[in-house]
């Protein structure tokens, strides 16, 4: 099965991919968007003092 | 030649890429408003995933050292992030970690401070907000009727980018500020850098020395958080018992700081100063030196007052730092 990869995803905040698979007529049998990043802020910012969470969630998306 | 002196042969080639990272790098970049035109007058922009539509395998098909200097911002987190990045030494003439993630590991390294499949089970199993009936966690490899589908590994560090390619200078901040970017460009364009391995973009001193606040040389017999006190807005916040990172980070960001004028202390985002490796060391060399006590149990008393010290003195630098990923728990 021929695959159209469309990799990376561009003019946008953050990862992603496209993987297209196509079938024996050339057409589209199936699409799937991936997202290949993760950074773990729900888990890191635990624990952490409150008044400092504005100062550290913000880089979760600076965009 | 020096490495990025522009050529009669015509313009610059420039990449900018991000790693595991929030686009606010990318962001600085455009944040030099009507000077960005003089940047893309100055170098044709081969790759640029937030602002282009460039692909990996136009990278893939240059040939060695097309680029002339690739700003790298955000740290190495997982596969991809090393394989662009090793992808994108290859081609590239200069490569500059560009801010705090990149150069130091930046926030995202706060993770190095947990385990890798604690992580993985929070966010995909365990968070309140996450429906998982099922337990599904992100596979490197996944078969689908059609084929396969592929992501990349999940490191159980972060990294920041020195320690996965050689870089040649450094540019701090999170982000770096936009008027410290085009001296820096402004420096590649003319072909001004400094030695190989050169922090750009930021003063040669500590941040202490652009802070407008009052120094009294007063030592402390408690540390505070903010809402446990009321403080003075013209006096070091260090002296008041409020931990701010100014001795322990380079200075440059804006003069005066921007932080400090907006009433807030230093988290750090420019790195160490000159000379010190590890800015939590040195924060911590700094607090020892104002504690008002010569007795180890109320010196004790004193510094279990700090709230989250490891967070806080490695806001920015945990990976870059002497601990990297030493197992806490």
């Amino acid at each position: 099965m021929k695959t159209i990869s469309i990799d990376p995803i561009t003019r946008l905040e953050g990862h992603g991919k496209i993987e297209i698979f196509l079938n024996d007529q050339g057409n589209v049998e199936n699409a799937y968007f991936q997202v290949p990043e993760l950074r773990g802020f729900e888990v890191f910012c635990l624990g952490r003092p409150v008044e400092e969470l504005p100062r550290i969630v913000p880089r979760i998306c600076g965009v | 030649m020096r490495a990025g002196r522009k050529t009669v042969m015509g313009k610059l080639k420039f990449a900018i890429y991000w790693g595991a990272a929030c686009g606010g790098c990318d962001v600085a970049v455009v944040d030099t408003h009507e000077k960005l035109l003089d940047i893309a007058a100055a170098a044709d922009i081969l790759f640029w995933p937030v602002a282009m539509d460039f692909k990996y395998h136009d990278v893939e098909e240059m040939a060695d050292k097309n680029i002339d200097v690739c700003l790298f911002s955000g740290a190495v987190r997982n596969s991809e992030n090393e394989h662009i990045a090793k992808l994108l030494r290859a081609k590239s003439k200069v490569m500059v970690a560009f801010g705090a993630c990149a150069q130091l590991g930046g926030i995202p390294g706060l993770a190095n401070e947990k385990r890798r499949q604690d992580i993985l089970d929070f966010v995909y199993h365990g968070s309140p907000s996450t429906v998982s009936q099922k337990g599904i966690y992100p596979q490197e490899i996944t078969s689908v009727p059609e084929g396969k589908l592929k992501l990349p590994k999940f490191y159980d560090a972060v990294m920041a980018l020195d320690q996965a390619v050689e870089v040649d200078y450094y540019v701090p901040g999170c982000p770096p500020e936009p008027a410290r970017i085009l001296e820096v460009i402004n420096a590649i364009v003319t072909g001004n850098l400094p030695p190989k391995g050169a922090v750009v973009g930021a003063l040669d001193k500590a941040l202490c020395d652009s802070c407008p606040r009052k120094r009294e040389e007063k030592r402390v017999k408690a540390f505070y958080r903010p809402h446990e006190i009321l403080f003075d807005p013209e006096r070091c916040f260090l002296e008041q018992g409020l931990i701010c990172l100014g001795p322990a980070t380079r200075g440059g960001c804006s003069d005066p700081p921007r932080c400090i004028r907006s009433n807030m202390p230093c988290r750090g985002c420019y790195g160490p100063p000159p000379d010190i490796t590890d800015q939590g060391a040195k924060m911590l060399s700094a607090v020892g030196s104002i504690i008002d006590s010569q007795d180890p149990e109320e010196i004790e008393k004193i510094i279990d007052g700090i709230a989250d010290p490891l967070g806080t003195f490695y806001r920015f630098g945990l990976p870059a730092s002497a601990l990297r990923k030493k197992r806490f728990s």
